[in-house]
């Protein structure tokens, strides 16, 4: 499997915009999530959509569509029982049933690159339906 | 080609029970057919049977001093003389010359391809050898000349084609039922578990206790039923002395195994005898006419899945499983599975356990194998089993994949 992980993942190119917004949500925290697209058409991986620092979770969930996957990066911030303010970043790998079998092949063998090109991701989610990726399970994740 | 730039690649998954053939990125096989095939010697080549010119016989082809018919049109003709055998045991190949046939089958009568053209991807089961990877690739290079193979083992492409990198499958085919841990498109191999009850040992224990209540299964060769008068049939009994016995009993299996299919419930709770003594009867029509009704038997031989020890309680079957109490149900082998790996990642498979294969289709089988799960696994864990939809998409999934994962390898 591994030369196919690398055909996967070396034919998929992340581009700069990807990297940029990235990291731009990391230090700058302007974003609070990011969505990313793989471009079928010219093997690209791209942003697809942006959230502002002032969206919440919701807003994610809602981004993303019921039938096709995507990845997304989310920016959790948080309180601990300390009261000391985190923050961590989610990596979620969100493939619902009803999308196509080939998508879900094309993302899942493509996730390596993704998450080897972005720095700094704390934990990553798999999610198929919306109560994997339920703000309960963020929250118990991030404890 | 049409278009594109890709040449579509080939994938083949020989499994134990069914051979699936299809054409990479599409969303079912073009080519689903037993994995079994019927020989004759040919030194009974004067038979009458053999040298009649229809079509059937033309598909067949000679090998050394067999004959070798392959696919369910060729297998649902009886011939004298036929012995059904299967070129797989316990998930490995035992016959080269038997599988070399079945892809001919597959490669030149099923998808009408000449192998030179397109790329090959042959699914192989997780407790495959090397020496039996060199030899796939030995053949596949030699005899069909492929311009690339790639092998990959099946519980990777049953996690991929639900769009996961981790997760556990549990796969539970015609013959063997494997539990493997696949995390980040690697099977976890020493956590990797086996069973042999799979979709055939339960056929076998439905037949057997047919059998014990004095219910004989005709094969559909053995007789001819025709329609009188409109809406009445009458059937004749044939007599062919010269059937093998394993042809009889592969007939025999096609009935029982879509009896199987048909009735067939995994039950809510551990079977008792006591509590399913009155449960309603199920109909079932036989191809013969003769309706027969199946009662706890019903949810009795679903539940060996997760007690094999009830297969000493089919009679018949007490030897067919020497090693009952040492073989462990289906949620035993789950968990033992699991804790075998990385404590880091075992939240995470708990929470994406994935059924594959044809048994994994009986009814009730997900509810109640999360069922039991959520007893026995730790508190923290969020257990979740994932099965697609329908029944008959699931047998198929691990077929899928798109073209550009498959590349040049010599294992």
């Amino acid at each position: 499997m591994a030369m196919a992980f690398k055909m996967a993942t070396t034919g998929m190119w992340v581009t700069e915009e990807c990297k940029n917004s990235f990291m731009e949500m990391k230090w700058k925290k302007v974003h609070r999530f990011i969505v990313f697209k793989i471009d079928e058409v010219s093997k690209l991986l791209t942003v697809d959509k942006v959230g502002g620092a002032g969206e919440g979770y919701d807003d994610l969930a809602a981004a993303l569509p019921e039938d096709d996957c995507r990845y997304a990066v989310f920016d959790f911030d948080f309180v601990t029982v300390d009261n000391c303010r985190m923050s961590k970043i989610f990596f979620i790998a969100w493939a619902p049933t009803a999308s196509r079998i080939r998508a879900k092949i094309l993302y899942a063998t493509s996730k390596d690159g993704l998450r080897r090109a972005l720095d700094g991701i704390h934990y990553e989610v798999q999610a198929t339906d919306p109560t994997e990726m339920g703000f309960d399970v963020i929250k118990d994740r991030a404890k | 080609m049409y278009g594109g730039d890709e040449v579509s690649a080939i994938v083949v998954d020989l499994g134990s029970h069914t051979c699936k053939a299809g054409y990479a990125g599409e969303d079912a096989p073009k080519a689903v057919f037993p994995s079994v095939v019927g020989s004759i010697d040919q030194m009974e080549v004067d038979d009458p049977d053999n040298s009649d010119k229809n079509s059937v016989s033309a598909d067949s082809k000679p090998k050394g001093k067999h004959k070798f018919y392959v696919g369910s049109q060729d297998l649902g003709f009886r011939r004298d003389h036929m012995e059904v055998l299967s070129p797989i045991k316990d998930g490995i190949v035992v016959d080269w010359d038997m599988v070399e046939s079945i892809w001919d089958h597959a490669l030149r009568k099923c998808l009408l391809i000449d192998p030179k053209e397109h790329p090959m991807l042959l699914a192989e089961s997780c407790s495959n050898t090397q020496h039996h990877r060199e030899k796939a690739a030995e053949i596949m290079f030699e005899k069909y000349q492929v311009p690339a193979l790639f092998l990959a083992k099946n519980a990777v492409l049953t996690s991929f084609a639900s769009g996961r990198a981790t997760s556990l499958v549990v796969d539970s085919g015609g013959g063997s039922t494997t539990v493997a841990p696949v995390h980040d498109g690697y099977v976890i191999q020493k956590a990797v578990s086996t069973s042999p009850i799979g979709g055939e040992l339960l056929t076998d224990c439905l037949l057997k206790s047919l059998e014990q209540k004095g219910i004989a299964i005709k094969p559909r060769y053995a007789f001819k039923r025709k329609e009188i008068r409109p809406g009445e049939f009458q059937t004749v009994d044939l007599d062919f002395p010269n059937t093998t016995e394993s042809y009889k009993l592969y007939s025999q299996r096609v009935i029982a195994s879509d009896i199987k299919e048909c009735v067939c419930r995994a039950p809510d709770t551990p079977y008792d005898e006591t509590s399913y003594s009155n449960i309603p009867m199920t109909p079932y029509e036989l191809p013969d006419g003769q309706t027969i009704e199946i009662g706890a038997d019903r949810f009795k031989i679903p539940d060996v899945l997760f007690n094999p020890s009830l297969v000493q309680t089919i009679p018949g079957m007490e030897s067919s499983l020497e090693t009952a109490s040492t073989i462990r149900g289906l949620p035993q082998m789950v968990i033992d599975s699991i804790n075998k790996c990385d404590v880091d990642i075992r939240r995470e498979l708990y929470s994406s356990i994935l059924l594959a294969g044809g048994t994994s289709s009986m009814q009730q089988l997900k509810e109640r194998l999360e069922k039991d799960l959520l007893e026995e696994s730790p508190q923290s864990a969020r257990v979740k089993v994932l099965a697609s939809g329908n029944a008959t998409e699931r047998r198929f999934r691990y077929e899928e994949h798109g073209a550009s994962y498959i590349q040049r390898k010599c294992p």
